[in-house]
């Protein structure tokens, strides 16, 4: 499988736009939003609640389309493998650690052994070694997020979208999540669209961050992150970056 | 792979020996549960005896009374025939009903469409006695073995239609966002592979029920004249043999034993990651 080489396309958004009909008048939650996503690049998303970040992860995941601009490629009409991650995990309950991770597998048709192997390699890869047989019900929350991660990549996407996928568990397993994340990423040199509202976490992991504004939802600025890995927030330079992405979300 | 990251992981949950001790209280749980149910028994049959003392038998009879009639029926070949006649309802009333009820359930549940169309007649329907419908059973199938499981399977159908319909209805769309993203397409797929799995406690609970309930329309459904338990009981009932239909109910009421015991069982497999 190709874990180790760079793979997948171009993500490309153009004047995305979308509008809610609400009972008070229509709702301009996206307005004009256009960035591109290179292979093997990692992104985030940032923005305060209510930028319309979900709207727009919905939509480049193909679960709404907008009601302007268009999103390449498309993963509903150009059968492209995408890898979503969730803020809430919702990993197949009915399905072992195993079973989660094989389940876009068995869409494909992937032969059983190779399955196997597959997901064996997958679940050494986000550190689940020994919970292929457990239920998820039987899992905390951090592990639960891994089987969701090893999950999307078991497809081998041409992109993993993630939202949010680290502020449903604590402090200290966030902290860990986001460095096997990067591992990850090194390793398996996906293009990532990571959505967050956490300011800290999208200097930290992002090649570049889109900062996003509210009222319309729309891009403020796309910042070039320069800092070396690992990076710390303690730094004057991290710290820069963090008050000029707070000047827009204030 | 070149790297090999070393991952702590939090496995804060996953103490062996915490899982242990709450096995072990359940257990102890269990045996003080059973104890109180088999007092509670014991009680019951007290209680009965005592007030059966002071009544004639054809009003109430005492359980040895009962008992006796129990095995006379046993051993002269009456009762073993009533149940195998009353099974040959039964099965095949409960499982075309619950196949219905189910396949119906799933249709309704999952497309608006049909949803939209069927309601008004469900609604109709819904509140039709499944007894009410024996003169369509005779008029449809005769007073035979297939007039009976008619009816049984219009009980069976109504109980598993709501039980999976409610099931489907509460499948989490973001369990099917999952899916989407990871190559489910159409409706077929989705249902097999999503709504089906996550419907299912629903679903088996309403099998659960069901199984009670037709098997109490057995009784009702043999009444009008189609030999089995309900006609022997209704046979007995004529004749004033008031601890020949407590035997018969104790059959019932064994038989439903057995059955659900044994489907709990399945449940409970089919169910460990719930």
């Amino acid at each position: 499988m190709a874990l180790g080489q760079a793979s997948g396309n171009r993500l490309e958004l153009a004047g995305v736009g979308k509008q809610y009909d609400s009972p008070g008048g229509t709702v301009q939650a996206l307005a004009d939003v256009s960035f591109e996503v290179s292979p093997g690049e990692f992104v985030c998303l940032v923005g305060p609640s209510g930028c319309g970040k979900t709207t727009l992860f919905r939509i480049v995941a193909g679960f709404e389309q907008p009601t302007t601009g268009t999103v390449r490629p498309e993963r509903t009409t150009e059968q492209m493998n995408m890898g979503i991650v969730f803020q809430e995990y919702h990993l197949f309950p009915w399905r072992t650690v195993g079973g989660n991770i094989r389940f876009g597998m068995e869409q494909l048709d992937v032969a059983a052994d190779k399955q196997r192997e597959r997901t064996q390699r997958l679940v050494d890869l986000v550190g689940l070694e020994g919970f292929v047989e457990s239920y998820p019900k039987s899992l905390s929350g951090g592990m639960k997020q891994r089987v969701a991660l090893a999950r999307a990549l078991a497809v081998d996407p041409s992109l993993l979208l993630m939202d949010e996928p680290f502020s449903a568990v604590d402090a200290q397993t966030r902290r860990r999540l986001q460095e096997n994340i990067l591992d990850i990423h090194e390793e398996t040199q996906k293009t990532v669209l990571f959505v967050t509202h956490d300011i800290e976490e999208a200097i930290k992991l992002g090649d570049r961050v889109v900062v996003m504004e509210k009222n319309p939802g729309r891009i403020a600025e796309v910042i070039d992150i320069d800092l070396s890995r690992p990076r710390s927030r303690t730094t004057p330079a991290f710290g820069d970056l963090y008050e000029r992405v707070l000047d827009h979300i204030d | 792979m070149s790297t090999d990251p070393k991952f702590e992981i939090d496995r804060g949950t996953e103490s062996a020996e915490g899982d242990l001790s709450v096995r072990r209280r359940l257990v102890t749980y269990d045996y003080r549960r059973l104890g109180l149910g088999i007092s509670g028994l014991f009680a019951f049959l007290l209680v009965w005896w005592v007030v059966s003392l002071s009544q004639p038998a054809f009003v109430l009879p005492s359980p040895p009374a009962v008992a006796e009639s129990f095995s006379e029926e046993m051993s002269s070949g009456e009762m073993p025939t009533a149940l195998r006649q009353s099974l040959r309802h039964w099965i095949p009333g409960a499982v075309v009903g619950t196949t219905l009820g189910i396949g119906t359930g799933l249709a309704l549940g999952w497309s608006r469409l049909l949803d939209d169309i069927w309601a008004p007649v469900v609604r109709l329907l819904r509140p039709v006695p499944p007894l009410a419908l024996i003169g369509f059973a005779i008029a449809w199938f005769g007073i035979n073995d297939t007039g009976a499981a008619f009816i049984i399977a219009i009980g069976a159908f109504w109980i598993n239609f709501y039980a999976t319909y409610g099931g489907v209805e509460s499948v989490s769309t973001d369990l099917l966002d999952v899916a989407r993203s990871l190559g489910v397409t159409g409706n077929l797929g989705l249902l097999r592979s999503v709504v089906l799995p996550a419907a299912s406690p629903e679903i088996l609970t309403g099998i659960r029920t069901s199984i009670g309930r037709s098997w109490m329309l057995v009784v009702a459904a043999e009444i009008f004249g189609v030999p089995g338990i309900g006609a022997r009981i209704q046979r007995a009932s004529n004749n004033l043999q008031v601890d020949t239909v407590i035997a018969y109910i104790l059959l019932l009421s064994l038989t439903f034993l057995v059955i659900d015991t044994l489907f709990r069982w399945i449940q409970r497999r089919l169910l460990r990651w719930h």
